[in-house]
């Protein structure tokens, strides 16, 4: 109740300041748009600790729907993993962790004023966006992992059908301060302090709650604009393009099919969530950064500069597998052939990546510790990622990575509106309490 | 100690005016008795952190390990309790209290010093050789805390804000078990820091419960839950060492932790401090 007041008063307030802004921001935005960059250079003398002017702070992506938002949602330039334990022991305190998780997202995405307090009392907010918070094209994407379905809660006979703890592949290097986790968290925004804004808002919000388990924060790296055909992916810390023969997440046919849960076989709530796989994928960069580049396009199986098949052509060509049976185009063990062998049975099991790039600081033995936060979606787990992990077993490429960590989620389904919230149609399901407020 | 005395110092410190927006009831004259009790608690706690340094340096200068290795955690307790306190002086919480990882060498440093300097030694190496100095130099520095805050007025923003310091003090480094690395002692000074926070809560409480009693519940509900967790590792001595709490007890204790940590911060905010 209190809050619902509180969202009135600060929106009555924000409309007009958000005016203002855009207002002022329309005008910078279309001197960008007619002289493009030497306008800034040549503007008034600036100072050095100005803060960097960019209208898209003020892009914002829909919260109500079928799905969540930050899955076939474009990839912004900053995202960030983190995972949760649930600390609930009950089912009332259960669900209001989903309520109140479901209030502070739909306030983050959609930007706004938090309260005023007193002066003596901690500020509401942490502040680092200034007093009104900007969408700049936030999502937060909640899903929840395997072990939120153990006897705390009765859950287990709700279980969704794929879900299940990750286990170590070959090459893993697991962490467990690394793994897993009741809850997963997945931030994209246009800037990395867009994602630490709303993580400390919810850290701040939910104490009682949830506690952070880990944590991994990414980034991809933006290109130049480029005038007519076809947008090229973007680049991991290996120099190769990354995402190339993703599903296009446009078509949501497509996407009904390879992403959104629709089987039967699953539980009736989890319809319209999908498979969430995290993976903490470290890359030995300095080694790779010493291997000849026909050893590296071998390895992945595409050339490094243009992301085209080995036989040519442009990124987005499909290779030829049959023309090739005995690898002398593209290697058998190629890291691209052996993940997509482009059957009927592998193009039905596609699965959606949207990952990031990570860098963490140095190791003990003075290397740089950075690879690729891994991030897929999927409407099947089995026949998914693990199916796609199993084949590449052994590639080449194991010698330049080591995943450290992640876990399995499932991405719950979107909240349809103001009187909905995360988890819902699971707790009702249930026979949890979950109507009114 | 004379309380009337200590009252009148409180008064003098109190702010004239109350513009109290987060707490309009309680008026700075109500402050002046918790704020004096607090300063007793301060000094019974004082007490029996110099007897028990006395007889716990006093062992490791004998060289009996054995000894001065089961008086370690009891003795520090009492410095836990009240450290809000205690490091008003950061010359001396450096003496006595400073880690390893507060100096650049770590526990090579030879600033290294007080009670972890000795808990390394008698943990670590299971050994009390050239600890004399240390021991010497830590009995001079609680003995000099006693006097200095015996000497010292408490404001009662530090007194009220302790309560939400103890808890950052928890939730930043016990509850991940470094703070006692050798000895593994971490629930003792767990303990120190809950009991020391909950008696200036339990001071206030009439005055905060008159305001907002939801609050108020929801405090001692989650300290409540601490103290449930703790009893379960208390022993006939003490309390078990940090490896056997459990991932799940510890994960409740960060909870409610982090919980009061967040609760406590508005405390001096709701009794109108600045």
């Amino acid at each position: 109740m209190t809050n619902e007041r509180f969202r009135d008063k600060a929106w009555g307030r924000t409309i007009v300041d958000r005016r203002r802004l855009l207002g002022a921001l329309g005008a910078a935005g279309s001197a960008v748009a007619t002289n493009t960059i030497p306008a800034f250079a040549a503007s008034a003398p600036r100072n050095v600790t100005d803060a960097p002017a960019d209208s898209r702070v003020l892009q914002s992506q829909p919260f109500y729907g079928p799905h969540q938002p930050g899955v076939v949602t474009p990839r912004p330039a900053a995202g960030m993993i983190a995972s949760f334990d649930v600390l609930a022991t009950n089912r009332t305190d259960l669900v209001r962790l989903f309520r109140r998780l479901t209030e502070r997202i739909a306030f983050l995405m959609k930007g706004g004023s938090p309260p005023e307090l007193d002066a003596k009392l901690p500020p509401a907010d942490s502040g680092i966006l200034g007093p009104i918070v900007v969408p700049d094209n936030l999502t937060i994407t909640v899903s929840v992992g395997e072990s939120l379905f153990d006897n705390r809660f009765d859950l287990t006979a709700f279980k969704p059908v794929h879900l299940s703890r990750m286990s170590k592949f070959a090459n893993d290097a697991l962490e467990a301060s690394l793994c897993h986790g009741d809850l997963s968290l997945q931030f994209s925004s246009n800037t990395p302090d867009t994602n630490i804004h709303a993580l400390r808002d919810i850290v701040k919000n939910l104490p009682d709650l949830l506690l952070l388990r880990w944590k991994q924060e990414g980034s991809v790296p933006a290109m130049p604009p480029k005038a007519g055909g076809q947008p090229e992916s973007a680049r991991n810390f290996l120099g190769f393009r990354d995402g190339s023969a993703n599903p296009e997440a446009g078509n949501a046919a497509l996407m009904d099919r390879l992403v959104w849960v629709s089987d039967l076989r699953e539980p009736a709530w989890a319809r319209g969530g999908t498979y969430q796989v995290v993976r903490i994928i470290r890359n030995f960069v300095e080694r790779w950064d010493r291997t000849p580049l026909q050893e590296q396009e071998a390895i992945i199986g595409r050339r490094k500069a243009s992301g085209a098949p080995l036989a040519g052509g442009v990124e987005h060509d499909e290779p030829d597998y049959g023309g090739d049976p005995d690898g002398k185009i593209t290697p058998l063990d190629a890291h691209i052939r052996l993940a997509n062998p482009r059957t009927s049975e592998a193009r039905e099991h596609r699965i959606l990546r949207r990952p990031f790039n990570y860098s963490n600081g140095v190791t003990k033995s003075g290397q740089l510790d950075m690879g690729l936060l891994f991030i897929a979606y999927q409407a099947d787990l089995t026949n998914g990622f693990i199916a796609i992990q199993n084949r590449l077993k052994g590639e080449p490429l194991e010698e330049y990575i080591k995943p450290v960590g992640g876990g399995y989620f499932f991405t719950l389904p979107g909240v349809t509106g103001e009187g909905d919230f995360l988890g819902r149609a699971l707790f009702a399901a249930a026979g949890m309490a979950v109507s009114g407020q | 100690m004379n309380l009337r005395g200590s009252v009148l110092a409180v008064l003098l410190l109190l702010p004239v005016e109350a513009p109290t927006r987060a707490h309009a009831t309680v008026s700075p004259l109500d402050l002046v008795e918790p704020v004096a009790a607090y300063k007793l608690y301060v000094l019974d706690q004082l007490q029996s952190l110099v007897a028990g340094t006395r007889a716990f340096t006093d062992a490791v200068k004998a060289g009996d390990v054995a000894r001065a290795r089961t008086l370690y955690a009891p003795t520090r307790m009492h410095y836990e309790a009240i450290e809000p306190i205690a490091e008003l002086f950061g010359d001396l919480d450096k003496s006595i209290d400073s880690r390893a990882d507060d100096h650049e060498r770590g526990e090579k440093d030879a600033a290294f010093s007080g009670f972890h300097r000795i808990e390394y030694g008698l943990f670590a190496h299971n050994s009390a050789e050239g600890l004399a100095p240390v021991a010497d130099r830590l009995m001079a520095d609680v003995t000099e805390l006693r006097k200095r805050i015996e000497d010292l007025t408490l404001p009662p923003e530090k007194v009220v804000g302790g309560a939400a310091v103890l808890m950052e003090e928890v939730a930043a480094t016990k509850i991940s078990g470094e703070e006692d690395r050798y000895s593994h002692t971490d629930l003792w000074d767990f303990r120190g820091n809950v009991d020391g926070s909950k008696k200036i809560v339990d001071l206030f409480q009439p005055l905060i419960a008159k305001d907002d009693p939801a609050f108020a519940k929801k405090v001692e509900a989650n300290f409540a839950i601490v103290d449930k967790v703790l009893e379960k590792y208390r022993t006939a001595d003490g309390y078990q060492v940090y490896d056997k709490l459990t991932d799940m007890d510890r994960r409740v204790l960060a909870g409610a932790v982090n919980t009061l940590a967040e609760d406590l911060s508005t405390l001096r905010g709701k009794l109108g401090l600045d």
